[in-house]
C-alpha cells in the first residue's frame, strides 16, 4: 500500500497538489461512479482527458418560441413571399442583401458584418421529417436528437457527455440560466448551472473578521462532502436500479448521493465562476439583454480558462403570433448584436478559433401570416453557425414558397438537423456521431 | 401485496414519512399525534377530510366576470394607440395581480389549511393536468380548475376526467373550444389518452382523429365564462373508438377510456410514483390498479390502501424523494413554524426552485424527482433557507418577476418585493429552554424537527464543531445551524 494514496474526502483530491493545479478540477469518473478510495496511478490516466483549456469548445444558442426564418433570411424579391405576406412582407430596402434574391432582416447588422468576415454560415431549409409543430415537443425532437415519432430520454449533448467525456469535469457542460435544458440530460448527469456568477454562491451571512475563517462556510461544505467510510452505496442501493425516480434515473444509490454529488459540484464550480468572472474583463460592448449577458459572461469564462466544452445560452420570446414586425426586430438586433459582440470579445482574447456558436429554434412559421399581424407555428427554418473556420456563406437551398411544393401550409426541410450535429460532433468536437444520434446521419460539413 | 403495515413498525419514523408525503410534512408534535392515532387512524385524520371544515374563502375575483368581455370589447374599440395601449396595460395588471394573489392564496392553504392530504392532491392534479396560465391568460378559469382539482382530488375517475375536458382552462389549453365538425382539433384528444390517461402505445392514431370528432360539441362560452355544449358543431357521424362503435360524443370517449386496463394501471401509476417517489414494479402496479378497479375508479379508497401498505413504508422509499420547490417551502415553513413568505416572494422563490405554479414548463407538468436539483438550485435552496430562518429577503432579479417566467420586464415588481418583509424563526417557538442551553439536545432536536433521521456521524460532529467554537450560544448562531442543517442533501428529501 506503500506507493498508492488513498484519499478520504473528493474535496481534499480536488485539493491535492500532486496532481498539480491544471488537473484541480478534474476527476474521474469511476470516483463519482463507486465513491472508492482513489489510486494516484489512476488519477494520471486523468491526464489524458481533453477539456476546453485546449481544446474546441461549442456554444449552442436556443432561439425559444420557434423564429420566424423566413423573416429572417428573407425571400425579398418572390412573388409567393409578397404574396402570402402583405402585412409582413419586406422590401429590398428593408433588408441586407445577401444576394439577388434574398437578404437579412435589416435589424441582423450583426450578422451581416460577420457575413461578409466570412465567419458565418447560413444553413437554408432545416428540419426533420413529419415536423411537430408542438413547443414542447418539437424542442424535445431538437434537444434529444430524436425522430420525431420516438421519445428519448437522454439529450443529445448529454449523450455526446457520456460517450466521449467520461472522467472529466463537472463543468465540461455549463447553461447560463435556470434550469439544464434537456439537451443536457444524460447517464451521468453532468454540467452546471447558474444564472448570475454574483448569485452563484453559498451566502454565508457570517460577519467574519478579516482573516478569520468563515465557519458557517467552512460547516456547510464539510456538511456536504462525500463520504469514503460508511454508507457505502451497495448498502443503500440494494440493487434496486429498477426503481428509479422519474425524470432523470439515477445509476444505483439515493437520491441523497445524487444531491452530494451536486452540491460539490456547486462548490467547486462557484469558487471558479466567480473568480474567472471578477478577474476578466469583456473586450467588447454587449447588448443590455439576457442574451447579451450570458454572451459576455460565457466569453469570461472562455478567457478565464474553465474546462468547459458546452455552453448552452438561450433567448426568448420568438413566438410571434402577434404583431410580429416590431418584436422580431427587436430580437433579431439583440441576437445579432450580441453575438458580434461575443466574437470581437473572443477575437481580442485570442480564443475565438477555438469556439464554434451555433443557433437552433423549435420550429420556423408558416409561411402565410395571420389575421393578427403575426404567423403561426410552422417547420423548417435555417440554423445559423458562427466562427473562424465556418463553411461560410449559404449553406442547403432556400425552400419554395410556392403553394404546391409546401408542406400542409409550410416550407419543406432539405437539411435534417441531425446533419449539422453530426458534422458539428465529428468535424468540431472531433468524436464520432453515430454513438451519440443513434446512427449515422449524412454529415453536413459545418466546419 | 398491499399487505397493511404491522402496528409494530408504526414509530416516529413511519407516522412523519405518512405525513411528509400524504402531506407537506410537519412539526414534532404532529407527528406525535399521528404516532398516537396508530395507522389505520392516522391515514383515516389525512385521507377522509370530509369531515374536517374548511372555512377559506375564495379569492374575490374568483367567479365569472361578465364585464369581462365589455374589458376586452373596450380594448379593441379603443380609438386611438395610447387608449388601446393604456387598457391593455391596465388589463395587464389585473391578470398579473391576481395571479400573484391565487398563487399566495393556494399556497397559503397548503401550509395553513386544515386538509393538507387534499392540497397534496390538488398540487398532484395540477401536475397532472398542467396546464398553463401563458396560453389560457384568464385568472378565474385558473382559480376554477384548481378549485375543480380540490372538489374532486379524492372522487371518481370518469368524473374527474369528465369534469377536467368540459373545464373552461382546459378547454382553452388543449384548444377543444376551437374543435368544430369538419375541423375537429385533435389536440384534447390525443394528450387526454397520450399524457392524462392511458400513456403512449395504448391507442391508436385513428383513435385519436375518431376521438377529435366524438368531442366536437364541448365549446366554451367565452361570454357566461363556462362550459357549454353546442350540438351543432357536433359530428354526429358513425365512430369507432377504442373498439367502440357508434354515434359516439365526448362523454362516451371519456368512458370507453376509463373501461380500459389499462386506464387503472396508468393513473394508480403515476400516483404512487407522486406519493412514493418512484415508479412501482409491474406487480405492485398490476395490485395497485386491482384496487382501483374494484373500488370502481375511485381514488379514496385506493390511496387508503397505499399508505397503510407495507410496501409504502419500505426502507427503499422513506426519506428518498427529492422534495418538490414547492413542498421544499411549504414543509420548511411547517417545521420551523415561521411566516409564509408574501405571496410575490413566494412566486420569485419558486420560479427560481423551477416550479411555477400556474405555469408548469410544458404539458407533461413537472418531471420531478432529481431534476429539481442542479447546481443552480441546490445553492439557492440553501441560500433560500436562510431568507427563511433569519426573515431577510430571498435574493431575486427582475427576470424571477417578468410576467414570463425568466422572459422581459420585471423591473417594477422586483423594486415592489424589495419592500416585502419576510417572518424569520422563533427560536422560544420551536425550542425548549433546555434544548436553547444544551448543544447535543439542539442538534437532536434539530434533526428530529428537519429531518425526522439523524445526520451522519460525521455530519453531526461538523454541527458540534461550529457550536463549540462560540464561548456562548447567540441567538445568531443558533439561527445559523438551523440554516446549515437545511443546508444538507439530507434536508432536501422527505
Amino acid at each position: 500500500m506503500k506507493n498508492e494514496i488513498t484519499l478520504q474526502t473528493r474535496r481534499q483530491f480536488l485539493r491535492t497538489t500532486m496532481l498539480g493545479s491544471a488537473l484541480s478540477w478534474t476527476v474521474p469518473a469511476f470516483l463519482a461512479d463507486t465513491f472508492s478510495a482513489l489510486h494516484a496511478n489512476a488519477a494520471d490516466a486523468a491526464t489524458q482527458i481533453v477539456t476546453g483549456k485546449d481544446a474546441t469548445i461549442l456554444v449552442v444558442l436556443q432561439m425559444a418560441g420557434g423564429n420566424d426564418g423566413i423573416n429572417t433570411v428573407v425571400p425579398y424579391s418572390s412573388d409567393d413571399y409578397h404574396k402570402a405576406r402583405p402585412r409582413l412582407g419586406l422590401t429590398g430596402d428593408q433588408v441586407l442583401k445577401i444576394n439577388g434574391d434574398i437578404g437579412f432582416n435589416a435589424a441582423l447588422a450583426g450578422f451581416k458584418d460577420l457575413y461578409d468576415a466570412g465567419q458565418l454560415s447560413v444553413i437554408q431549409g432545416v428540419g426533420y421529417p413529419n415536423p411537430n409543430r408542438s413547443h414542447f415537443r418539437s424542442t424535445e425532437i431538437w434537444q434529444t436528437a430524436s425522430d420525431a415519432d420516438r421519445i428519448e430520454k437522454y439529450g443529445w449533448l448529454g449523450r455526446y457527455f457520456d460517450n466521449a467525456c467520461a472522467g472529466s469535469d463537472p463543468a465540461v457542460g455549463v447553461t447560463i440560466g435556470n434550469q439544464l435544458p434537456e439537451a443536457f440530460f444524460a447517464r451521468q448527469p453532468k454540467g452546471i448551472v447558474f444564472n448570475n456568477p454574483q448569485n452563484y454562491r453559498f451566502l454565508s451571512g457570517d460577519h467574519a473578521k478579516l482573516g478569520q475563517p468563515d465557519m458557517t462556510e467552512e460547516s456547510y461544505k464539510k456538511l456536504n462532502e462525500l463520504e469514503m467510510s460508511g454508507n457505502a452505496p451497495e448498502e443503500n442501493s440494494g440493487g434496486s436500479i429498477a426503481s428509479l425516480p422519474a425524470g432523470m434515473p439515477m445509476q444505483g444509490g439515493r437520491a441523497v448521493d445524487f444531491i452530494t454529488r451536486t452540491a460539490l459540484d456547486a462548490q467547486v464550480s462557484s469558487d471558479e465562476v466567480r473568480a474567472i468572472a471578477a478577474r476578466v474583463k469583456n473586450q467588447a460592448e454587449y447588448p443590455a439583454s439576457q442574451l447579451g449577458n450570458s454572451l459576455g459572461l460565457v466569453s469570461k469564462l472562455i478567457g478565464g480558462g474553465l474546462p468547459t466544452r458546452v455552453y448552452y445560452v438561450s433567448q426568448g420570446g420568438y413566438d410571434t403570433h402577434t404583431n410580429q414586425l416590431g418584436t422580431q426586430q427587436r430580437l433579431l438586433k439583440d441576437l445579432g448584436d450580441s453575438l458580434k459582440a461575443f466574437v470581437t470579445d473572443l477575437r481580442a482574447q485570442g480564443n475565438m478559433q477555438r469556439v464554434l456558436v451555433m443557433t437552433f429554434s423549435e420550429f420556423g412559421r408558416r409561411v402565410a401570416e395571420n389575421a393578427n399581424g403575426g404567423t403561426d407555428h410552422g417547420a423548417a427554418a435555417p440554423m445559423f453557425v458562427v466562427g473562424n473556420t465556418v463553411k461560410a456563406g449559404l449553406l442547403g437551398r432556400y425552400p419554395s414558397l410556392a403553394a404546391a411544393d409546401l408542406y400542409q401550409g409550410d416550407i419543406r426541410y432539405n437539411v435534417d438537423f441531425r446533419s449539422i450535429y453530426a458534422g458539428v460532433l465529428e468535424d468540431w468536437l472531433k468524436t464520432p456521431s453515430a454513438p451519440i444520434l443513434g446512427r449515422q446521419f449524412e454529415t453536413l460539413k459545418v466546419v | 401485496m398491499l399487505k397493511p403495515l404491522s402496528p409494530s413498525r408504526w414509530d416516529y419514523t413511519t407516522a412523519a414519512h405518512l405525513l411528509n408525503r400524504a402531506g407537506f410534512g410537519g412539526t414534532p408534535a404532529e407527528i406525535n399525534q399521528l404516532v398516537a392515532l396508530g395507522p389505520d387512524q392516522a391515514v383515516a385524520s389525512l385521507v377522509d377530510y370530509e369531515n374536517i371544515p374548511d372555512p377559506v374563502a375564495n379569492p374575490d375575483w374568483a367567479h365569472p366576470d361578465p364585464d369581462r368581455i365589455k374589458r376586452y370589447q373596450a380594448i379593441r374599440d379603443a380609438t386611438t394607440p395610447e387608449a388601446r395601449k393604456q387598457l391593455q396595460m391596465e388589463q395587464n395588471q389585473f391578470v398579473q395581480r391576481s395571479m400573484v394573489e391565487l398563487r399566495g392564496w393556494w399556497l397559503h392553504r397548503m401550509a395553513y389549511g386544515p386538509r393538507p392530504f387534499q392540497e397534496k392532491m390538488v398540487l398532484f392534479w395540477h401536475g397532472h393536468f398542467a396546464t398553463s396560465m401563458e396560453k389560457v391568460r384568464d385568472p378565474y378559469y385558473m382559480w376554477r380548475q384548481n378549485d375543480l382539482f380540490r372538489r374532486q382530488a379524492t372522487g371518481n375517475w370518469e368524473l374527474l376526467l369528465l369534469e377536467a375536458g368540459k373545464d373552461p382552462a382546459m378547454l382553452v389549453w388543449l384548444d377543444q373550444a376551437q374543435s368544430r365538425k369538419n375541423h375537429p382539433n385533435e389536440n384534447f384528444a390525443r394528450e387526454v389518452m397520450e399524457l392524462f390517461s392511458l400513456g403512449e402505445g395504448h391507442y391508436t392514431e385513428k383513435d385519436i382523429t375518431e376521438g377529435a370528432r366524438a368531442l366536437t360539441g364541448w365549446s366554451l362560452d367565452r361570454i357566461n365564462q363556462e362550459y357549454v355544449y353546442r350540438p351543432f358543431i357536433h359530428d354526429d357521424g358513425e365512430k369507432v373508438f377504442l373498439g367502440r362503435e357508434g354515434n359516439l360524443d365526448g362523454d362516451d370517449v371519456i368512458a370507453q377510456i376509463v373501461a380500459q386496463p389499462q386506464a387503472a394501471r396508468f393513473i394508480t401509476g403515476k400516483l404512487w410514483n407522486y406519493f412514493a417517489g418512484q415508479m412501482p414494479s409491474e406487480d405492485l402496479n398490476e395490485a395497485l390498479a386491482g384496487v382501483f378497479r374494484e373500488n370502481n375508479n375511485n381514488f379514496k379508497p385506493l390511496l387508503e390502501v397505499m399508505f397503510r401498505s407495507e410496501e409504502f413504508y419500505d426502507a427503499e422509499i422513506i426519506r428518498n424523494q427529492v422534495k418538490s420547490p414547492v413542498q421544499w417551502l411549504i414543509g420548511s415553513v411547517r417545521m420551523l413554524e415561521c411566516q409564509l413568505p408574501p405571496p410575490l416572494l413566494c412566486m420569485g422563490m419558486l420560479r427560481q426552485l423551477g416550479q411555477d405554479l400556474f405555469n408548469p414548463p410544458n404539458v407533461k407538468g413537472w418531471d420531478g424527482g432529481i431534476t429539481w436539483i442542479t447546481t443552480n438550485t441546490l445553492l439557492t435552496r440553501y441560500n433560500d433557507a436562510q431568507s427563511l430562518v433569519r426573515g431577510t429577503p430571498p435574493n431575486l432579479t427582475a427576470a424571477d418577476f417578468a410576467p414570463k417566467a425568466g422572459g422581459q420586464g420585471g423591473q417594477k415588481v422586483a423594486h415592489l418585493a424589495q419592500q416585502l418583509r419576510m417572518g424569520g424563526v422563533q427560536l422560544d417557538k420551536i425550542f425548549t429552554p433546555t434544548e436553547l442551553a444544551n448543544k447535543d439536545e439542539l442538534v437532536a432536536a434539530l434533526e428530529r424537527r428537519l429531518l425526522q433521521a439523524p445526520l451522519s456521524g460525521e455530519q453531526e460532529q461538523t454541527l458540534n464543531e461550529f457550536l463549540n467554537a462560540k464561548p456562548q450560544l447567540t441567538h445568531e448562531d443558533i439561527l445559523t445551524v438551523i440554516r446549515l442543517v437545511m443546508s444538507t442533501p439530507e434536508y432536501q428529501v422527505a
